[in-house]
């Protein structure tokens, strides 16, 4: 008995076995609440099934691809999910570079002023869709209230139309992750070498000169790092439209993650709904590939 | 004296151990039904008064436990729950819409088998009122398998600011202007339709800084307001009113195969009563711009003292009498919503069901089958009835509601009562949220002022008429 536990127990200790013992928990668990459920609702996307029903799934190939790519709404919402991430990544990336290059700089206060600036990326999505949600409200909302007492005398409801939807879509999106973009250019500018600043004081060279030589080049890598990680979070936007504006007014601000929702949770229409989810994927894995065709292509051309 | 003791002491304990014993056997068997139930007035009573009044008898002790949601995100938590297969709710308030969706999917227990068996169920199902009774518990519509009994029926009211609408001074100018009165009494409503609310919000709608009733405002005023929110049903229940009452309808589920929805829906005379809603709504607050003149959000600026009047519901009344939560509570007078006039001189009041009635779940035991019949029983009876609706709450028990006295408990009684016969409900089959999810977008881009009346219908009807074709109810 002994001999076999002892077997067992060397066996299992082996320096050879050790390494994969280690992962394979971790394994384990990203198999059972990642990749099986992925590969079910992989394998769902091609049945007609409902989860609300009692009827079984009845494969249909690419039934639920092509109900859901020849509806209107679903290219509506990827319009809609389009404008929201041009809109908010390109905000966060301007703002985000300007907060950086101020926070580069030695100024009294600076360390409790970064921390107020950072505190909204440290919100869940969903406080800052009811901050917002309350800021832009007519009645007793403060933009509404600045407006109607300074400007025009009339109650502002800037979530009426749908520009207004998407605009306070996008600087809610903006405010909240424009933080997220600075810290990473902060790290880029705070490794420039003190001595290239210097070398350019001594060759008098203009401050445009010097950000476009010295500054860009350094924060470009991690600018366009900043750029995919909000480029593929904000197409995957949800709880700040749904909670701020519902996707409304009518189906102005319904991105492609509020339609996933509704058609999953509200319509059952599960098939459907699994097929939209890999569509959105594979446009998630499109864009990145962009992204990592352009770093190569620049990097080859530095070489 | 030693073995005496011991006796003693052997005799003591097992005392103890029995009485223990018995003492567990008697309330061992605890019951607990979790029921799924909106955040709102009546649920909230009906928690306190279960913890306060039912009566336990024989050896269980039942326990009620409500699992109070938001109404917003009612439909799809109570919808996860059940899809996921949780099991989590032995009995479920659920609005009468859902009843298709999720007796289809297994959910929702038929109940024919325990009311053939029982008189005093039978006698419940016999004293509800007929329309309340096909709305609340009946799949198909109208059919005779029943699955619910009715938690909290409700239907519309008119809240109204008798400071404003029965000042003399308003009266007189609203006289002057219009040349009829400004509704003040209950009788005076009876007779206001739709078209008296333009004049009535043109002449009430007022800035900041201007007199009303006397008093200079402290903030901008408007006049009657109804809901028109994007979220859930908040502007379809209002809107399917307007459309029965101008002779027009919805696709009618206990008419499938044949009832059609393009023809229908986007008729011309649910076109017009369509464009009647929107250009009222043009002339209440503006909160309706963004999508979010919910019942809440109404009930909130009305609590508040910023708008006149509200159409909703009766189960949204008891804050509004509470000094602690409004600002109106004792300055409110209550009538039924304005209507339609039609040719033949008399007012059309159709209006679309409200409430809710509780159903009880596939996957409950036996003892918690029992232990939710006893507490329909005691919701039911008349006692519980009648301090639900003193409390704020409503009745649709015949015995109950045309009972002397019934119109005194609460101030909205004879509004309620008199606006019950005119009740009718929307879809109960499957597919009913994509339905309305649809046509609550389709609302909202008109009240938004994206699209006009015909457009949003015709986009309605063809959705609808797609969609009922897929599922084999139109043919």
């Amino acid at each position: 008995m002994n001999n076999k536990s002892s077997g067992f127990l060397s066996w299992f200790m082996d320096p050879k076995r050790r390494g994969p013992m280690l992962i394979a928990p971790a394994i384990i668990v990203l198999l059972l609440v990642n990749i099986i459920p992925l590969m079910w609702s992989f394998g769902l996307s091609f049945f007609k099934y409902r989860a609300n029903t009692l009827k079984l799934p009845k494969f249909s190939w690419f039934y639920s691809y092509e109900k859901v790519l020849t509806k209107d709404n679903i290219w509506e919402s990827l319009q809609t999910t389009a404008i929201i991430v041009a809109g908010s990544v390109g905000l966060q990336m301007i703002l985000g570079f300007l907060l950086a290059l101020l926070f580069a700089s030695q100024f009294p206060l600076r360390k409790i002023l970064l921390m107020f600036v950072l505190a909204p990326m440290m919100l869940s999505n969903v406080a800052v869709a009811i901050y917002f949600k309350l800021f832009y409200e007519p009645e007793f909302g403060l933009l509404s209230q600045f407006v109607q007492t300074y400007i025009t005398g009339e109650m502002y409801v800037l979530l009426s139309t749908p520009a207004g939807a998407l605009i306070g879509v996008i600087v809610a999106d903006a405010w909240q992750w424009t933080p997220f973009v600075m810290l990473l250019v902060l790290a880029g500018l705070v490794s420039v070498p003190k001595h290239l600043y210097e070398a350019a004081e001594i060759d008098r060279m203009s401050w445009w000169r010097k950000f476009t030589t010295i500054t860009f080049p350094y924060v470009r890598s991690l600018l366009l790092l900043a750029v995919l990680f909000r480029t593929i979070e904000t197409v995957k936007i949800f709880d700040l439209v749904f909670i701020l504006t519902n996707g409304g007014p009518g189906t102005a601000t319904e991105t492609i993650g509020v339609l996933v929702y509704r058609t999953a949770f509200q319509f059952f229409r599960t098939s459907n709904s699994a097929a939209m989810g890999y569509i959105l994927l594979f446009a998630v894995i499109v864009l990145t590939s962009l992204y990592l065709y352009v770093i190569k292509q620049r990097e080859s051309e530095e070489i | 004296m030693f073995n005496l003791t011991k006796k003693f002491l052997l005799a003591f304990l097992a005392s103890i151990v029995f009485s223990v014993g018995v003492s567990k056997t008697v309330s061992a068997k605890t019951v607990e039904i979790i029921m799924a139930a909106p955040d709102w007035p009546p649920t909230r009573f009906m928690q306190e008064y279960f913890n306060s009044n039912f009566p336990q008898s024989g050896d269980t002790e039942i326990k009620l436990t409500l699992d109070f949601i938001p109404w917003d995100n009612f439909y799809t938590n109570v919808a996860a729950s059940l899809t996921s297969g949780e099991q989590k709710y032995s009995m479920i308030v659920s609005d009468s819409q859902w009843l298709g969706a999720f007796i289809e999917g297994g959910y929702f227990q038929k109940l024919n088998k325990y009311i053939d068996a029982d008189p005093e169920l039978q006698a419940i199902f016999d004293d509800m009122h007929q329309g309340y009774k096909e709305g609340y518990t009946t799949y198909p519509y109208k059919s005779e398998n029943y699955y619910g009994f009715p938690q909290f029926p409700d239907n519309y009211v008119n809240f109204y600011r008798t400071d404003i609408f029965c000042n003399p001074e308003e009266n007189a100018a609203f006289r002057a202007k219009y040349g009829k009165k400004l509704p003040c009494t209950y009788a005076d409503w009876e007779i206001v339709v739709w078209d008296d609310i333009f004049d009535i919000n043109e002449f009430l709608t007022r800035k900041k800084g201007e007199m009303l009733a006397g008093k200079p405002l402290e903030d901008d005023m408007f006049g009657v307001t109804y809901q028109a929110g994007k979220a859930y049903d908040f502007s379809s229940m209002q809107i399917n009113g307007f459309f029965w009452q101008y002779g027009g309808d919805i696709w009618r589920e206990d008419q499938q195969p044949d009832a059609q929805a393009i023809g229908v829906v986007n008729s011309d005379i649910n076109v017009a009563a369509l464009t009647k809603y929107l250009d009222l709504l043009a002339t209440m607050h503006p909160s309706h711009k963004t999508g979010g003149m919910g019942i809440f959000e109404m009930q909130a600026l009305y609590l508040e003292g910023k708008i006149a009047s509200m159409i909703n519901w009766v189960g949204l009344g008891a804050p509004v009498v509470d000094p602690n939560l409004s600002k109106v509570h004792d300055i409110t007078g209550y009538a039924r919503q304005p209507g339609t006039m039609q040719d033949d001189g008399t007012i059309s009041r159709w209006a679309n069901l409200g409430g809710q009635p509780f159903v009880l779940t596939t996957w409950m035991t036996d003892d918690e089958i029992d232990a939710a019949f006893k507490i329909i029983k005691w919701w039911l009876s008349f006692d519980t009835q009648i301090a639900a609706v003193k409390a704020g709450g409503q009745s649709c028990m015949k015995s109950i509601i045309y009972s002397d006295g019934y119109n005194a408990l609460a101030p909205w009684n004879a509004a309620y009562v008199a606006s019950m016969d005119w009740q009718k409900d929307v879809w109960h089959i499957p597919e009913f949220f994509e339905l309305l999810t649809q046509q609550q977008e389709e609302f909202d881009k008109a009240i938004t002022g994206q699209q006009d009346a015909k457009t949003t219908l015709d986009n309605i009807a063809e959705f609808q008429q797609e969609l009922l074709e897929e599922v084999d109810r139109i043919q």
